[in-house]
């Protein structure tokens, strides 16, 4: 439909350029289509845009400030009442966000540090290097449904990997049901998002390794620098805008952690393990506290939007 | 695998003997291997019988190999239903998502038009908006227009929020193009579709293949928008599929790890297959280069 209208449009580019030379003679029409060209090839993205993201986005910033459940006529107005809940008196939603910082810092800087050691030994000539990459990185593209389900099959009381390796070293006394109980179900969790996510940073090291240059190593080298000084002195520092871009990406999953939780334990057991997003999810859509799920999703979405901008100020930059 | 890395490592330390190296590789295998050791453990699981599982446990060479954990979760679980659902709505959306994403940065690139700045900056702040907020209206659209738990609610959500991502990275890759190229073709009277079509869009065939991958493993892997939308057994798409086989067959426990291992087979054998490809598409699209 748009090749149609814009393959019309061809002829009339020659009164156009005419136009160039002679300013007097400026056809309305022609003039009209060069103002609507950008308009009409961003037409259809800007609809999508507007109408389920904006939209949406807007609407629940409004939501937000109500109590409703959904259906009813009855909505009341509670201003910042929702947050005010969320932050001082619902005692899921302190657990919910005491969680998400633990699972942020575990699941940020374990998985950092992680990607970072794995990136500087991977960036030698060993061999094997590409299988042991992407043997790394592939739990990075499974459906985190499947990873939830591969990790309780090993957090399994009876046969699972985990309390059979413990066996095996003589730790047999340690064995639990580690999803089950509260005292070790974030942390289960934890280790999975963690087995998750290391990858990612990995590959995005390697990528930063291959830009320091080597005379920088050779230097370092003639200056009779050892391996930990080198790596202080010039990997470290050259990788700095990685690790911009590796933490804020690291903090934005974080924050918004769903679906391991979702598939592993479903916020249990006694809350213990709730998240910020599954118990937005709850509010939303089991217990109908439309306004205070949609306070929940805005508290996701600030932190969110403070650690995307400089990241995303970075990507715009390059 | 375990042999042919090991063996390739001997011969490599015999021709520049090195210490330091020699010690990196061994902790990666040992790391790796305990890496890998989930998958193993899935495997080895699914190709047992029920007795033997019960007998031997798990971490022993089963006693013989056994298929029909697979045959019976491929029946009960309904995967082909999931799968076809999913590749369905990735093989779909992921294209039309670009082509649309692809439209809109081409003038933010190469038209000089008022507006062109905030109008990308205005498609940019989606990028810092994480998809939760929207759900509820989302929600309320789709039940308003009739198109709740069906697939095609979950293309325009899924459109929308990946538009800021795809717009920054074709905008760049866009305006590396040189402007003498888009002039000359204008000088010979294309039109500006025609341009975008005949000679940016062909231009762009590497980017264009990156965003794809990038944005087929989101689809693929969606939870959240899916779990709102669709209720029906036979909409279910692998994430929802595989949520509903946990509850049906976790304690069966062969089974349900044969289930597994149907469902996340086609991705590992695609992803070893064009490992490259995804390796570099996703470190690409998070640099944006």
């Amino acid at each position: 439909m748009l090749h149609g209208r814009e393959h019309a449009a061809g002829p009339a580019r020659v009164p156009e350029r005419a136009a160039v030379r002679a300013p007097a003679r400026v056809l309305p029409l022609a003039k009209a289509r060069r103002v609507a060209t950008p308009w009409l090839f961003m037409l259809p993205a800007l609809l999508i845009y507007l109408g389920f993201l904006v939209y949406p986005v807007v609407s629940s910033l409004a939501l937000s400030l109500l109590r409703w459940d959904g259906l009813s006529a009855d909505r009341a107005f509670v201003g910042l009442g929702n947050y005010q809940e969320i932050l001082f008196n619902d005692p899921v939603a302190r657990i919910a966000l005491r969680n998400n910082i633990v699972w942020m810092v575990a699941t940020v800087l374990i998985p950092t540090a992680l990607g970072l050691l794995l990136a500087v030994a991977l960036n030698q000539k060993l061999p094997g290097r590409n299988f042991f990459r992407s043997a790394i990185y592939a739990p990075g593209v499974l459906p985190l449904v499947a990873v939830g389900l591969i990790w309780s099959w090993l957090y399994n009381p009876t046969f699972g990997l985990v309390n059979q390796v413990l066996e095996w070293v003589g730790l047999g006394r340690f064995a639990s049901g580690w999803l089950g109980s509260p005292e070790t179900a974030l942390g289960a969790v934890i280790v999975t998002g963690i087995w998750q996510r290391t990858g990612f940073p990995m590959l995005l090291y390697l990528a930063g390794l291959q830009a320091i240059p080597n005379e920088q190593y050779e230097a370092a080298r003639i200056d009779g620098a050892g391996r930990w000084e080198t790596f202080r002195a010039i990997t470290l520092p050259w990788l700095r805008p990685m690790h911009v871009i590796v933490v804020a990406l690291g903090v934005i999953e974080a924050v918004k952690v769903f679906d391991l939780i979702y598939s592993m334990t479903n916020g249990g057991p006694a809350w213990s393990t709730q998240t910020l997003a599954t118990w937005m999810y709850f509010n939303m859509f089991q217990y109908f506290n439309i306004g205070y799920g949609s306070a929940l999703a805005w508290v996701i979405a600030v932190i969110s939007i403070a650690f995307a901008i400089p990241y995303i100020r970075s990507m715009v930059r390059r | 695998m375990s042999v042919t890395t090991i063996g390739a490592g001997r011969t490599a330390r015999r021709r520049r003997l090195n210490g330091w190296d020699a010690l990196v590789f061994a902790a990666l295998c040992g790391f790796v291997l305990l890496w890998l050791a989930p998958f193993v453990s899935v495997v080895f699981t699914s190709l047992r019988s029920r007795a033997d599982l019960a007998m031997n446990g798990v971490y022993s060479l089963p006693q013989g190999i056994v298929l029909e954990n697979f045959v019976r979760a491929w029946d009960v679980g309904g995967f082909g239903t999931y799968f076809g659902n999913s590749l369905l709505v990735t093989l779909t959306k992921v294209p039309l998502g670009i082509a649309v994403a692809a439209l809109a940065a081409y003038p933010l690139a190469k038209l000089r038009f008022r507006f062109d700045t905030p109008v990308f900056i205005f498609f940019l702040i989606g990028l810092a908006i994480p998809i939760h907020v929207a759900l509820v209206p989302l929600f309320t659209t789709m039940r308003q227009i009739g198109w709740l738990n069906s697939l095609p609610s979950l293309y325009p959500p899924y459109i929308a929020f990946g538009l800021p991502f795809q717009i920054l990275v074709l905008r760049g890759f866009f305006d590396q193009i040189p402007d003498e190229v888009v002039s000359a073709a204008r000088v010979d009277g294309a039109s500006e579709f025609e341009i975008f079509w005949r000679i940016v869009l062909p231009l762009s065939l590497p980017v264009l293949a990156t965003l794809f991958i990038i944005d087929a493993l989101h689809t693929w892997n969606e939870l959240l928008i899916a779990l709102v939308m669709l209720s029906s057994e036979r909409l279910r798409t692998v994430p929802l599929g595989l949520l509903n086989f946990q509850g049906q067959y976790s304690s069966d426990f062969t089974l349900f790890n044969a289930g597994i291992l149907i469902a996340i087979l086609p991705i590992l054998l695609l992803y070893i297959t064009m490992q490259r490809y995804v390796v570099s598409g996703l470190t690409a699209g998070a640099l944006k280069e």
